[in-house]
């Protein structure tokens, strides 16, 4: 029997796998049987969530173990899932979990998302206008401390009136969503 | 509208061999997760809850037809079977857990199958659109403007600082999954994907093969897509893979320049042995079907193997999945009947391109 790899070399290696349940059989030559290396994928989870989930509350001292069990506790009032099965699922069961679990989700986010725990990205356009001010804002703040810490007073000025017009655009702005 | 068209035809639009680096990017994919409020999310809510959704979500679609000048079938996915939900999983339709649904689920499919909405998967929304060759920013406008659509009329369930609130906590924020499908060949022989796969994933990308049931990447095909959505603009996520998968085109070229420059008679020997594995098989295991046709696409990329064309090869992908293969064959086939049948479609299908050659008629789907 030839390797079903190389087709050339005869056959010294067996492998057993499971596909789907059934079993099968294939045959290598040991050059080929050593480049055979698998590497486990899964096109569902991008990594194993539900270990790094129960991971993240860290050693079971006597304190953190009444707190940990507390926190696991906690339960959302909408899907009723607490954050123990949250943890062990690895998935919310509603929107309103996010509420619920406030306290501890930025904890989580950290280690899912390179340390990231706040949303940059598009908005729908009922929550865009108010987003977008506020982000704006920010920038223009960031940009102020900047012009400040180089001493550059004059342009500090401009800026800290334009980010009190854009504030005063956000209050008027945010009446008017609440007439909608 | 029916849903054999979807089953029957094995060419899809993102096996069209087209787009930017086609020969090595075969498709682009862009995902995005959405629910509602005031519904639970699928994992927990009633089945009065799913119909709802359904409804809802597929109304405010099916309106959208003209806008999108595309018209969309509604599946509803308990009455497909088995089998069928199989072949639509293979083509990429829907995702396998939607196929594994048992009581609630829908899609939405347009007409060239460049798009698929799923309803109540794990979330209540999926939109997915898939692009030939490499086309992230085309393939986001298209999910991009359905996203805005189902917007205007569905109350998102979204939040200032996590974004759109999604069932899954890798998923929270942007909502978007963006990926590519990479024939990696040359990379692959060359034993240089392991340290590929580490240097990406220190990028915050993630790589893994595709089509494979339980070991390597069947066929040198990878995926490549982005691990984190929280903390990223869309722009952002889709401009950083963009040049990830730049880069990795460029590697991968070099690697193919390098194989035909230092053996050039063991690589030929190598290619045109697997075509004539192909071509002539009794038996063909997925894995081993996999590979000559990696082997038969590099060929052809590198100029040497000529009169096969890429859209056979393409087809004979498809058709190759079990799947395809039992719809093709019209009976459940065993595994070793698998591989027989396999190998005589392999067959016919190479001679009859073959055939076109010479001829140069056009054949058709069976
Ligand atoms: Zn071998
Ligand atoms: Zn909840």
């Amino acid at each position: 029997m030839i390797c079903e790899n190389c087709k050339q070399r005869p056959t010294k290696v067996t492998v057993t796998q499971i596909l789907n349940g059934e079993q099968v059989q294939r045959h290598y030559c040991d050059v080929c049987a050593q480049d055979f290396h698998p590497f486990h994928l899964d096109l569902q989870d991008p990594l194993s969530l539900h270990q790094l989930l129960s991971n993240w509350f860290g050693i079971p001292e006597n304190q953190q173990l009444q707190q940990k069990q507390q926190t696991e506790a906690i339960s959302c009032s909408s899907c009723e899932w607490t954050f123990r099965q949250f943890l062990k699922q690895g998935k919310f069961g509603c929107a309103h979990c996010y509420e619920s679990f406030h306290e501890q989700l930025p904890e989580v986010f950290k280690k899912l998302h390179n340390g990231n725990v706040k949303h940059v990205g598009k908005a729908p356009s009922t929550f865009g206008q108010t987003l977008k001010l506020k982000r704006q804002i920010e920038s223009v703040r960031t940009l102020m401390r900047t012009a400040i810490e180089i001493e550059n007073f004059e342009e500090a000025a401009l800026l800290r009136d334009e980010a009190r017009a854009l504030e005063e655009q956000l209050q008027s702005g945010g009446e008017n969503r609440d007439d909608n | 509208m029916t849903i054999e068209r979807f089953l029957n035809n094995s060419a899809t639009s993102w096996m069209a061999g087209e787009g930017e680096h086609a020969d090595i990017v075969m498709s682009t994919r862009i995902r995005l997760a959405r629910n509602l409020t005031g519904f639970r999310f699928p994992l927990s809510f009633t089945e009065n809850e799913a119909l709802q959704v359904d409804q809802a979500i597929s109304s405010v679609l099916l309106d959208a037809e003209a806008e999108l000048e595309s018209t969309f079938s509604y599946i509803d996915i308990k009455e497909v079977s088995t089998l069928n939900r199989q072949v639509l999983v293979e083509k990429h339709l829907i995702s396998p857990k939607l196929a594994n649904s048992e009581i609630v689920g829908s899609v939405l499919l347009s007409n060239d199958e460049s798009v698929s909405v799923m309803i109540n998967e794990e979330d209540h929304i999926r939109i997915q659109c898939i692009y030939p060759g490499l086309q992230f920013h085309e393939a986001w406008r298209q999910a991009d403007k359905i996203d805005d659509i189902l917007e205007k009329q569905l109350p998102y369930a979204f939040d200032e600082q996590f974004g759109y609130l999604t069932s899954c906590p890798t998923n929270t924020g942007t909502g978007l999954r963006a990926s590519v499908m990479m024939h990696l060949p040359a990379l692959t022989m060359t034993n240089q994907m392991n340290r590929i796969v580490t240097a990406i994933t220190r990028l915050g990308m993630v790589v893994r093969g595709i089509y494979g049931e339980g070991s390597e990447a069947l066929g040198n095909i990878y995926q490549m897509s982005n691990q984190t959505t929280l903390g990223k603009s869309e722009e952002d996520i889709l401009t950083d893979l963009q040049s990830v998968t730049e880069q990795i085109i460029k590697k991968e070229r070099e690697a193919r320049a390098a194989l035909i420059h230092t053996r050039p008679n063991v690589l030929e020997d190598r290619l045109y042995r697997s075509l004539g594995v192909l071509t002539y098989a009794r038996l063909l295991t997925t894995e081993e079907a996999g590979r000559c046709l990696s082997d038969v696409r590099l060929g052809i990329d590198l100029g040497l193997i000529k009169g096969v064309k890429v859209a056979i090869l393409n087809e004979c992908m498809m058709f190759m999945q079990p799947g395809f293969l039992q719809k093709y064959a019209g009976v459940p086939l065993q595994l070793e009947e698998r591989d027989v049948f396999r190998a005589k479609l392999f067959r016919e299908r190479l001679q009859v391109n073959n055939n076109i050659d010479d001829e140069g008629e056009e054949i058709h789907d069976v």
